[in-house]
């Protein structure tokens, strides 16, 4: 048997789970919403909702794949029953539709990485470049099919000598390129005043609701919680792999990444343009990122060498994600259903390349599917509480959580994932509502970019199609009781062999 | 940096930073005494 498709060490499952974790939302949008929601009491509100969101969901999802060593369709199907299918295959396709576009993000990543070593300097107008950056179709594609072939070679490597081998090589290595970054801003004349921003402790704030609508929203995204990467890869644990460690693991490296790039973001925007520091944050995600830093960060002494390292980190980041999320779909849709790898991740790899291509040439698709699966992200994260419920919340953390962890889970853990529904209702809620005040007119139109309309009308395509094929995928994932048994049961998938 | 910020700076990271390396440490302590056992 192969070793290819386990995870062999606690390190190489534990940096993979940071990889999935740590995207490009903990460099430019944490940094950007932390400061634009007080500071200190946007800390604090995203730190309890990695307590009671992100870890309880990720140690949920967890769960599901340890027990059923199945991707999610597989998982849903057996957690829940046939009939719920569809849920699994919910939950793997917006982690797909995410990487479709995700590698457009990476490719963006890639080029200010490279412009940072040739042309980014001192007194370039960054508005105008990235302006033409991002009118120029073929220059789109061409860096998102270089993001594609760069996760493409991870996933087809397998899961040790891909996946494993890549992220304990690129974790410690992003942290240490965030690390010199921070310490290079923090070190700029006056940068601790930046801090004063970040860590701005007026917590009267915290009784204004949006900080923690912010808050739960982002810990949401930033964690991965609920998208389907923790399922597969715990599908691919040793037989007894920790649940309850590693969740904090991640939440808490992840919130780790992101003070990390807050430390590094808003104290050189302050040091070297105070007086554009809400300009620059409200510049939104590209704006903040291609135009100020790409403008601020050549300025400095050593400029150069810090902007590479900056969006070198940042297109680390982004890989770390992007394989992830093809694996959820290879592993979700094929290899379960016993495909060879090779075969998998071409399929994966070629629709999420094509997938990818209008987003590559058009921004506001891009736009308009991040609106739409990011949401979709949130509902990935209820169908997954949904299925701790339908199974028992008592059961799985007395049977399948505690019985590996070497923490105690308390039963905090099931008010948890109870009050997972109402939190979500929340969260979703006031999500919906914004876009109904964007688009007071035109809420229902589903050609508006971030509309309503276009998020509810795509949801339900994907949903119907998904229930009505439902039995048809239930029959394709093959029952664990058919697959040859290896000694490491994640490897034993790879065997796909039908009794 | 004023003293407010300062301090809730510190305790975030402590909480953020501090627990993470604490989950780490008896993760890969517990893997340490795993191998040895073995």
């Amino acid at each position: 048997m192969s070793d290819k498709d386990a995870f062999m060490t606690r390190l190489g499952f534990v940096t993979a789970a940071m990889g999935q974790a740590i995207g490009t939302g903990n460099i430019w949008r944490f940094p950007r919403v932390a400061t634009a929601n007080g500071g200190g009491p946007f800390m604090v509100a995203y730190v309890i909702a990695v307590f009671v969101w992100a870890v309880p969901l990720l140690m949920a999802e967890m769960s599901l794949g340890m027990h059923t060593r199945k991707g999610s369709v597989g998982a849903f199907r057996d957690f829940m029953g046939k009939k719920y299918t569809w849920m699994g295959g919910w939950h793997a396709f917006v982690c797909l539709a995410l990487g479709a576009y995700y590698s457009v993000t990476m490719g963006w990543a890639i080029k200010y990485f490279v412009l940072s070593i040739t042309t980014l300097r001192p007194g370039v107008d960054t508005e105008l470049v990235w302006n033409s950056f991002i009118s120029s179709p073929w220059q789109g594609i061409f860096y998102h099919a270089i993001s594609v072939a760069i996760a493409a070679v991870v996933v087809f490597r397998g899961v040790n000598k891909g996946i494993e081998l890549a992220s304990k090589l690129m974790i410690p290595t992003l942290f240490v390129l965030l690390i010199i970054a921070m310490i290079r801003a923090l070190t700029l004349p006056g940068a601790t005043g930046g801090l004063n921003y970040l860590f701005n402790p007026d917590f009267s704030k915290l009784l204004n609701g949006r900080v923690w609508l912010e808050a739960f929203t982002q810990a949401a995204w930033s964690t991965g919680a609920g998208w389907g990467f923790m399922t597969a890869y715990a599908a691919y644990s040793r037989e007894k792999e920790d649940i309850a460690c590693n969740a904090f693991i991640v939440g808490l490296s992840d919130t780790s990444a992101a003070l990390l790039a807050g430390m590094t973001v808003i104290p050189t925007i302050y040091a070297l343009a105070p007086e554009n520091l809400y300009e620059a944050i409200g510049a939104g995600n590209t704006g903040l990122t291609f135009i100020w830093l790409a403008r601020l960060l050549p300025t400095m002494p050593a400029g150069t060498l810090v902007s590479a390292l900056f969006f070198l980190a940042m297109t680390f980041a982004a890989v770390t994600s992007l394989y992830a999320m093809y694996e959820v779909g290879i592993k979700s849709y094929f290899i379960d259903a016993g495909w060879s790898r090779r075969k998998a991740a071409s399929v994966v790899v070629a629709l999420c390349f094509l997938g990818g291509l209008p987003s590559a040439i058009n921004v506001e698709f891009l736009n308009n599917q991040d609106q739409v699966w990011g949401v979709g992200l949130l509902v990935s994260g209820l169908f997954v509480a949904i299925a701790m419920m339908k199974y028992g919340v008592e059961k799985v953390r007395k049977e399948i959580i505690n019985p590996v962890s070497e923490l105690y889970v308390g039963k905090w853990w099931n008010w948890c994932i109870l009050c997972f529904p109402a939190m979500f209702t929340i969260v979703c809620g006031w999500w919906t509502y914004q876009q109904f005040t964007w688009y007071p007119a035109t809420w229902w139109n589903p050609f508006e970019t971030y509309s309503p309309g276009t998020m509810f009308l795509q949801w339900a395509l994907v949903i119907v199609i998904f229930m009505l094929f439902n039995n048809t995928l239930a029959k394709a994932i093959i029952n664990n009781d058919e697959v040859v048994k290896g000694e490491v049961m994640g490897e034993s998938i790879k065997g796909g062999a039908r009794s | 940096m004023s003293t407010g910020s300062l301090i809730t700076m510190i305790v975030i990271l402590g909480l953020v930073w501090g627990g993470a390396l604490y989950f780490m440490n008896v993760a890969f302590s517990s893997e340490r005494k795993k191998a040895q056992t073995k």
